[in-house]
């Protein structure tokens, strides 16, 4: 049997293909098709299918990662919807939190709302706090707003109305009423997506739902079909925000819940390749063409965070954290007004891309240092498939760079390579910090095409006591996919003081959840051996305003009162360094993650390494200050296995990715195939 | 050494690497200060800031949250320096300042800790942090009141005072700080959360100046601020010699009376800027004035906005720039006087130094005034949760200016401050209150070629009685002021009972007014001002504003003329 993990980016579809008989992976890239992007799924699939002569019968799992969402809020290419909510309430979803996007430039504008205010109505309803109704619900003024909706030809609707996650009758009504009068548009309720309180986030996150909801379903329509065409007659799932595996039917109804797909699916990979080398705390970093995104892993999970932007717009839905910069390989370098080099946040993209490409590109990006510097192999990129204009890029870094600043070409090649690195390693200290933590209890886990590349100068910075590289980093998000469990998250916001009533409540609360999640797990045929479900309570002092996640793997009906509180204090303890144990605890949410554990493919391993003498050729590669130009050896990644050991200055080659191996440092090949760079004692 | 030293040759590749070296360590200290403090004020609105600086009192970097903020830190070392020999400052001391007149604070609720570090036995720099303390004393919760008579009014005053001694936390300086204010709880976790902030920064300064060696390092940060400074004067450069002035007006003073205005004169020389503020009112009776460490973070910021958003944040600003502010005005008062409510003021003061600049500027950066106040609405009652009283402090955003490609934004906060509000679901679960509206306020924006930002109404209904509320803003009387022909944005108001036979009209000032329950309280925050004149926009654009319901149609026909509206209207059918 076959299964298969299929990562969408913006220029390409990677995938990763696990052969559960023989044990092995293997990795394939394809050209993105953004205009229907299942267009590139099935291209890859037919390539695979050939290339390895699969019967689709054979084929046991389908994963998939996709940006239909993403892309949809970045560009603004979507349908007119309509938003409900309570009279006075019309313009919490432009108001937003009322601050201004960038301090100091005012030509950095909020992003436009998903609804505009002709389709936002007011309806005269009420309900309090502990969640009586005050006002009941105006059924005319829906009825009458539902059909100007209609006249205005919205093709999806939100609703969301103030306190419905402690009373969702009057947004279950309303959306009745809206499906009545719309019976096509897709409908969304802030108490279905995310019952939770803060109603700007709520609104918010319930929009984007409605906003990306009809396009995805199209999408999921044409998923299918490709699928089957190739004859594989399994349900593909999709990758979530969280890192979880989604069935279609739950993405189609909770798209908002895949806006962050890849990444997410890159960290799960990485986490989980981490863990299997046996370095399970990890700060990864994934250098793409425009962007890098960095994440922090302790003991083999990934970070969560609740609190994510897409595009500038609040989506409140369980996310792995991951903080993404304007630094990739399309990054442009510039001399400002006072005479510094920067590097981006501006990018040349994939298209004219970096001078080397020779699409026309003119701009000098931090892949031109690279090949400059002989690091990316001068000649051909992707396994030879894309040829490189080394002396082009070499002459643009003399004539933007080096010229103006008064440097040899090497000298300004290496300070973009640096500048470019210090502003990697600023964002993931930035990471570490932000949580408490020093980077040097980590290792450095380098991702993405470009990753492995700066890797070494960005741990001269960061202060990581190893650097990882996996095999073939440039599809890690596919492999990613291969390593995920199916989970959806279900929440409930209690807002009461932990007493043995607050903590009785919190109880039913889960009881509520796990019956929810019960149904969620049958529907999608998880088996009863395969579920597992993980419970947090998210509490707070009393007066404070933000939330500490006290985590259960039992069901709490066990678990005191008492053995709660002292469980928090020591959670608020160690994240924040202090607990106040004679203050009143308040219960904010429950939060229940239902997990279908998925079988995984073996960590693999490589087999034995060849004798190194074989490498393929040698290079002269320039290392800066650490010693200019020196002949370094190439090595084919594929061929180096486990106890093979390569001593800088090297650069190791594979399909997608390039690693640099340092004077100074070296780099082991452990028992599943990472590569762990270390400096020489 | 001057930063204007114009042969020496910086490297154009460090002074970048170093850069991020030093904002990486401050926001290492900021995110440890955000997430270890306990207060909402500092913790969720993050109202705090985080600085470096070297022995000589030079700032080499800030992190980016509050910019009003600089004038307190560095204010803070400056006085430290002014009164401690460097021979009496010993290793692992902390000191703890915020006054106005003694420790260069800019108001008494921003409490500094600055922290020396030393390196072979000398000191090289000093971590310095600041958070708003939403209590300090006082006469009125919060320690803000627009009529303090003087600074005895407005809470503790505290010099330079050391509170840790070679690494000893001095327990009675502590006390007698947190006791002399509301909840000396939370001032005591914030206050420790604040030391252990400079702790963590000391160690990585001396890891980073262990790496790079004390000369290099030392001539890093020159570097740094010498290509902030020729950075900053090669965007100076760019701009006509030659002196603008702009005045924009307060309302009064605080106690009422006259308008009052403020006042700055831009006068760029070749490289270099001046900016005089002489023509700024008197000083104010009330709270309302900004110390010189105000005005200078005013500038700072001002600057930055108008000329270079990604200047780094340093004092290589002010070798290309410096102002006058006269002695016994609102913005240089004479001791005692109160300080407490400056934001409003150096949000006036910001706008016309905007003002002032728009006719130094190329025409496709100019920009109408914005909102240019800090509404802030405060409730205080019995507590839901606890004995005693609730203070609930809300600042409210307004609308900005249009520019020259762009309307104002709507609904958002300008100039010195940015901080979020709090969900009207929180409100509610908090206090006995209730949040009946929070809205965009129609027709609140300034017409224009490009329209004004509206600005916002906020209406909460009080639950019980006895409920106080006071009200701080501006522009009641005066308006943000339209630019190239466009229109003013609306005026600032509260409404007491709005939309009821009782309703009450009042200005944005309102002290402890005493509410019944059921009552309810408006305000309502000023719009910005139109770019152009409003018979040049876009037809599209009309139409839209009206489709949206973002004025009257009886305005836009005042505004834009009957021709506009009909062709706007029929484009919407």
């Amino acid at each position: 049997m076959y299964r298969i993990g299929v990562d969408v980016g913006g220029t390409f579809t990677d995938f990763a293909l696990l052969d559960e008989a023989k044990g092995e992976l293997h990795y394939h890239k394809t050209p993105s098709t953004p205009s229907d992007p299942s267009e590139a799924v099935g291209n890859g699939l037919a390539d695979l299918i050939a290339e390895h002569s699969i019967d689709p019968a054979d084929v046991a799992y389908l994963g998939h990662g996709t940006t239909v969402a993403l892309n949809m809020l970045l560009e603004r290419r979507a349908p007119t919807i309509g938003l409900l909510t309570t009279k006075g309430f019309r313009d919490v979803l432009e108001i937003a939190r009322q601050i201004r996007p960038h301090l100091y430039d005012y030509t950095v504008t909020r992003p436009e709302p998903l609804a505009r205010r002709a389709h936002r109505f007011e309806i005269a309803e009420r309900v309090a706090v502990d969640g009586r109704v005050l006002h009941p619900l105006d059924l005319d003024a829906v009825e009458k707003a539902a059909r100007k909706l209609s006249d205005s030809g919205v093709s999806a609707v939100a609703i969301c109305f103030l306190h419905s996650y402690r009373f969702p009758e009057h947004e279950r009504q309303a959306g009745e009423i809206v499906r009545r009068i719309l019976p096509d548009a897709f409908v969304s309720l802030s108490s279905d997506v995310l019952p939770e309180f803060r109603e700007y986030e709520r609104t918010s996150t319930t929009t984007v739902n409605a906003y990306v909801g009809p396009r995805m379903q199209t999408y999921i329509g044409q998923l299918r079909d490709r699928v089957t065409g190739y004859g594989i007659d399994r349900e593909p799932y999709i990758i979530h925000s969280n890192g979880g595996l989604l069935s279609v039917d739950a993405a189609a109804t909770f798209p908002v819940r895949t806006c962050l797909s890849g990444p997410a699916a890159g960290v799960v990979g990485a986490a989980a390749v981490a863990k299997a080398a046996g370095h399970p705390d990890i700060l990864a970093f994934d250098v793409g063409g425009t962007s890098t995104d960095v994440s922090l892993v302790l003991d083999g999970r990934p970070l969560f965070t609740s609190e994510r932007s897409v595009a500038g717009h609040p989506v409140k839905s369980p996310a792995v954290d991951v903080n993404a910069i304007g630094a990739g390989g399309g990054s442009i370098a510039w001399i400002d007004g006072g005479g510094a080099l920067k590097v981006g946040p501006q990018s040349a993209g994939a298209d004219p891309g970096p001078v080397a490409y020779g699409l026309g590109g003119e701009e000098v990006t931090l892949t031109d240092a690279n090949i400059t510097l002989g690091r990316l192999n001068p000649g051909a990129l992707l396994a030879g498939r894309m040829t490189m204009d080394a002396a082009g890029a070499r002459t643009a870094v003399e004539k933007k760079i080096a010229g103006p600043l008064g440097l040899s070409i090497e000298e300004a090649a290496i300070g973009i390579v640096r500048v470019a690195a210090s502003g990697i390693a600023r964002a993931i200290r930035s990471v570490a910090s932000a949580k408490g933590y020093n980077p040097a209890d980590f290792s450095l886990f380098a991702y993405g095409g470009a990753g492995p590349l700066l890797a070494s100068d960005v741990n001269d910075e960061v202060g990581c006591r190893r650097i990882l590289v996996p095999r073939e980093p440039g599809t890690l998000c596919a492999r990613g996919i291969l390593l995920s469990d199916q989970t959806f998250d279900f929440v409930r916001t209690i807002l009461g003081r932990a007493t043995e009533k607050g903590w009785q409540q919190a109880r039913d609360a889960f009881g509520e959840l796990e019956k929810q999640a019960e149904e969620w797990l049958a529907k999608d045929k998880v088996p009863e051996s395969a579920r597992a479900y993980r419970r947090y309570v998210e509490a707070r002092y009393e007066g404070q305003s933000f939330e500490v996640r006290v985590p259960f793997g039992q069901p709490i009906d066990n678990v005191s009162l008492e053995a709660f509180l002292s469980a928090f204090h020591v959670e608020h303890k160690t994240q924040y360094s202090y607990d106040i144990q004679e203050r009143h605890v308040e219960i904010v949410n429950c939060r229940l993650e239902a997990v279908g554990e998925t079988p995984k493919p073996p960590m693999e391993s490589t087999g034995v390494g060849e004798d190194t003498s074989h490498f393929s050729d040698t290079r002269t590669v320039h290392f800066g200050a650490g010693g200019g130009w020196l002949d370094s050896a190439v090595h084919e990644r594929a061929r180096l296995g486990p106890g093979n050991q390569v001593e800088g200055p090297a650069v190791i080659e594979e399909m997608s990715s390039t690693t640099v191996v340092p004077p100074g440092y070296r780099a082991n090949v452990d028992a599943i195939g990472n590569l762990v760079l270390e400096q020489n004692a | 050494m001057s930063a204007t030293d114009g042969d020496r040759v910086i490297d154009a590749i460090e002074i970048e690497v170093f850069n991020n070296r030093v904002l990486a360590i401050i926001e290492e200290m900021g995110a440890k200060l955000v997430r270890s403090s306990f207060s909402p004020n500092i913790k969720e609105r993050r109202d705090c800031s985080v600085a470096l600086f070297d022995v000589k009192g030079r700032s080499i970097g800030q992190a980016a949250h509050i910019p009003i903020h600089l004038g307190s830190l560095k204010g803070g070392v400056d006085a430290i320096l002014r009164d401690y020999p460097l021979n009496a400052i010993k290793p692992g001391d902390a000191f703890v300042c915020n006054d106005a007149y003694l420790a260069g604070g800019t108001h008494l609720p921003d409490i500094s800790i600055i922290t020396p570090i030393f390196h072979d036995g000398k000191i090289k720099f000093f971590a310095a942090n600041l958070g708003h303390h939403s209590d300090v004393g006082g006469v009125v919760p919060g320690s803000i009141s627009p009529s303090a008579a003087s600074i005895f009014e407005e809470g503790i005053r505290i010099p330079p005072v050391k509170m840790v001694r070679e690494g000893e936390l001095d327990n009675g300086v502590m006390q007698l700080i947190i006791q002399n204010t509301r909840e000396p709880e939370d001032r005591l976790l914030d206050l420790k959360v604040q030391i252990a902030t400079n702790e963590l920064g000391s160690e990585q300064v001396l890891a980073l100046v262990e790496r790079m060696g004390g000369d290099a390092i030392d001539r890093a940060v020159d570097d740094l601020l010498i290509y902030t400074a020729r950075r900053l004067k090669s965007r100076i450069e760019e701009l006509k010699d030659g002196s603008h002035s702009f005045t924009t007006w307060m309302d009064d003073d605080g106690f009422g009376g006259d308008k009052l205005p403020l006042a700055a004169t831009v006068t760029v020389e070749g490289d270099h800027m001046h900016l005089d503020f002489t023509g700024s009112g008197p000083q104010s009776r009330g709270g309302y004035n900004i110390m010189p460490t105000g005005v200078m973070a005013t500038v700072a910021y001002t600057i930055k906005a108008l000329l270079d958003p990604e200047l780094p944040a340093n004092s290589g600003l002010f070798d290309a720039i410096d102002f006058t502010a006269p002695e016994g005005t609102i913005v240089n008062p004479r001791y005692p006087a109160a300080v407490g409510a400056r934001t409003t003021t150096c949000q006036k003061l910001s706008g016309a130094i905007f003002g002032a600049f728009a006719g130094l500027l190329p025409p496709e950066n100019a920009m109408a005034s914005c909102h240019d106040v800090l509404g802030a609405m405060v409730f205080s009652g019995n507590s839901k949760k606890h004995d005693g009283t609730y203070v609930y402090l809300e600042t409210l955003a307004g609308g900005n200016g249009a520019g020259d490609a762009l309307d104002g934004m709507d609904g958002a906060h300008c100039h010195i401050t940015n901080s979020l509000n709090m969900p009207a679901e929180a409100v509610e679960h908090e206090y006995p209150l209730m949040v009946e509206e929070y809205a965009l306020v129609v027709d609140s924006g300034g017409a224009g070629r490009h329209r004004g930002g509206m600005g916002v109404a906020r209406d909460v209904r009080i639950l019980e009685d006895g409920t106080t509320f006071s009200g701080r803003a501006d522009s009641y009387i005066t308006a943000a002021e339209g630019y190239d022909g466009g229109k003013p944005g609306g005026n600032c108001r509260i409404v007491r009972n709005h939309g009821t036979n009782r309703e009450e009209e009042m200005s944005p000032k309102q002290r402890l007014l005493i509410l019944e329950a059921g009552e309810t309280v408006r305000m309502e925050t000023p719009g910005g001002g139109g770019l152009g004149d409003p018979g040049t926009r876009g037809i599209d654009e009309l139409a839209g504003d009206l489709e949206d319901g973002r004025m009257l149609e009886e305005t836009a026909r005042r505004d834009y003329g009957n021709e506009m509206v009909d062709r706007a209207l029929a484009l919407s059918k």
